[in-house]
């Protein structure tokens, strides 16, 4: 019988995530280069394996490259969230069918909890990858190891390395091959360690996952404290950092976008941020929370020299919980009307909604809400604030978008 | 029965407890459960030793069942006659429940040519689709042809793999050495509506 594996943790991380959703739909798209842009086609936020071998970088705004890319018949996408959004929702649910306890860590990324096992994890893993491949066409890899911070680095050998099959365990690794390994790792490439941990790490010439894993803990105490202490830890196989199944209660929602069009005018960029916060008030409702602090802000473009720049912004509290869009919208437009100041093109705008506690709420004992119920049971999402209509000038431009195959009756795949 | 005298160390056979003689009558596994759960987990599993006793149908819960609208009572007792109904009162019928068998990997399509008319497909009819299943020979599916989509009646026969179309006016693909087929998903039903 094999031996109940004492702590072991899996990282599920999805293939170049939002080029592998654009495949699924499209799959001429299978060997081309693909790069998705952020909102408002900003700059270049995903990349398949055949655009980043033609050197395109993360984060390089979209007109930089637009030649290169036409060159070199690159596909461009505009980013597509419903869609992504979805797919991921698909591929969570096929993960967690693999381990009673699941951390969906991040939009493509999961951990899994494989500790107690008796069955062969490697198979097991394999037909993870199987069935989530099959079941949703994405491809993921996997990462083991007797800690996250392992099994995230695992994960990167299993996709670098196509005879691993995708499926890697770092523990399997005998020492002196795992210590070469760490020397080919940048330190600020380990799970955890940030960018300023990076560069204190530096300073004292620990450049390399090698140096980290050879330093003494006491000076990695010192420079990052306890959680610097725990990365250390972990390293060396000490589980520190448990999967988190409930995610901690969100801070703040914050909620906004570069506008499509420089915008002037009051009642364009009154219809911007009413939509905003109707979206942000909708992640509010879905959370079950409420606000008791809210700020608005809008900017003009500080990239161009050519024109004055302002940054407006404002900020309320408010003395009990709000969840309701009827009281936030019109509250959103006070605010902008006091900051408002005409004659500069602004180009971004958004709502924070602050202090968030468990929405609670006891309505007020006077107060009735049978005519909103009412409104609200009739008209569903028909229902929209004056200031929610206009021109439309402010959605941000998404030229390159694909259908929302998944969430829309009418931009269903077509064959 | 050759039954080997062993004299050395190691599991000695037909030692220990007989197999699937212990609570369950099957192999058992261990399992991490949320504490959240335990509890129903215990109940879940001592209604079903109890029924393996008496060897009743077990019927298991579901766990995180999506939600439905069911009345719980039909009619208001106010001071009146309660309606006789209110004993029989089954779960309503779900055409979700129906269609899709594996959530995760069941995608909607909207057919748009004519080649599988006398399959019932019509243009503009959802197609539902359920990439995990396997794509067996007769099977109407999603395929990719050398990138291309198509929806079709798969045949294999002796090695040689062709898509069959369903109206005489359409030609049939077969797949020739060089060319290649994805089998993208299995239609499991069509939806046609009429007004």
């Amino acid at each position: 019988m094999p031996k109940p594996n004492q702590q072991k943790f899996a990282l599920v991380d999805c293939n170049n995530f939002y080029a592998s959703c654009e495949r699924v739909f499209d799959p001429k798209l299978e060997r081309e280069p693909i790069v998705v842009l952020s909102n408002n086609d900003g700059c270049v936020i995903a990349r398949s394996n055949e655009a980043k071998s033609l050197g395109i970088k993360m984060g390089v705004p979209y007109y930089q490259i637009k030649n290169l890319m036409i060159d070199k018949s690159v596909v461009i996408k505009s980013s597509n969230y419903p869609l992504y959004g979805d797919m991921s929702s698909r591929v969570m649910k096929v993960i967690g069918y693999y381990s009673p306890i699941q951390e969906v860590y991040s939009i493509d990324e999961s951990f899994l909890d494989l500790s107690g096992f008796t069955l062969n994890l490697n198979t097991h893993m394999q037909s993870l990858k199987v069935q989530v491949k099959s079941w949703t066409g994405i491809p993921v890899c996997v990462g083991m190891g007797s800690t996250k911070v392992l099994a995230k680095l695992a994960n990167r050998i299993a996709k670098k390395y196509s005879r691993f099959d995708g499926v890697f365990d770092i523990d399997k690794l005998p020492s002196e091959r795992f210590e070469k390994l760490l020397d080919s790792v940048e330190v600020g490439d380990i799970w955890g360690i940030g960018n300023k941990s990076a560069q204190k790490l530096k300073q004292i010439s620990i450049n390399t996952a090698y140096d980290f894993y050879k330093a003494d803990i006491g000076i990695i105490e010192t420079l990052l404290g306890v959680n610097g202490k725990r990365i250390y830890r972990e390293l060396y196989g000490y589980s520190c950092l448990p999967v988190e199944e409930v995610t901690s209660l969100k801070r703040q929602i914050v909620s906004s976008r570069s506008f499509g069009a420089d915008l002037s005018d009051f009642d364009e960029i009154n219809q911007a941020l009413t939509a905003l916060t109707r979206k942000a008030v909708n992640r509010l409702n879905q959370s079950n929370l409420a606000t008791t602090s809210i700020s608005i802000f809008i900017y003009t473009n500080p990239f161009r020299k050519d024109r004055a720049c302002i940054n407006l912004s404002k900020t309320i509290g408010i003395s009990t919980p709000v969840s309701d869009l009827a009281l936030l919208i019109p509250l959103v437009s006070k605010l902008l009307r006091r900051i408002y100041e005409p004659g500069y093109c602004f180009y971004k705008g958004g709502v924070i909604l602050g202090a968030l506690t468990l929405d609670n709420s006891q309505t007020d004992l006077f107060e009735c809400e049978s005519t909103k119920q009412q409104l609200k049971h009739n008209f569903g999402n028909l229902l929209y604030y004056a200031s929610e209509l206009g021109n439309d000038r402010w959605l941000p431009r998404a030229e390159f978008q694909s259908n929302r195959f998944t969430t829309r009756w009418n931009e269903l795949l077509k064959i | 029965m050759n039954k080997q005298i062993q004299n050395h160390g190691g599991a000695r056979e037909g030692a220990g407890r007989k197999k699937h003689s212990g609570k369950f009558r099957e192999d058992t596994k261990v399992m991490r459960v949320p504490l959240s759960l335990v509890e129903q987990v215990a109940s879940t599993l001592n209604v079903y030793k109890s029924q393996l006793k008496s060897d009743i149908e077990v019927l298991n819960p579901k766990f995180n069942a999506p939600r439905l609208s069911i009345p719980i009572f039909s009619s208001r007792v106010q001071a009146g006659f309660p309606s006789p109904a209110d004993d029989h009162l089954e779960d309503q019928l779900d055409l979700n429940k129906h269609l899709i068998h594996h959530q995760e990997a069941t995608f909607f399509v909207r057919a748009q040519g004519e080649s599988m008319l006398n399959a019932g497909i019509h243009p503009g009819d959802i197609l539902v689709v359920d990439k995990s299943l396997p794509a067996k020979s007769g099977k109407i599916v999603i395929a990719v042809v050398d990138g291309e989509f198509t929806v079709k009646r798969l045949h294999k026969y002796k090695g040689k793999v062709s898509l069959k179309a369903e109206n005489p006016d359409f030609e049939d693909i077969e797949i020739q050495e060089g060319s290649e087929l994805i089998i993208w998903g299995v239609v499991t039903s069509t939806i046609h509506q009429y007004a």
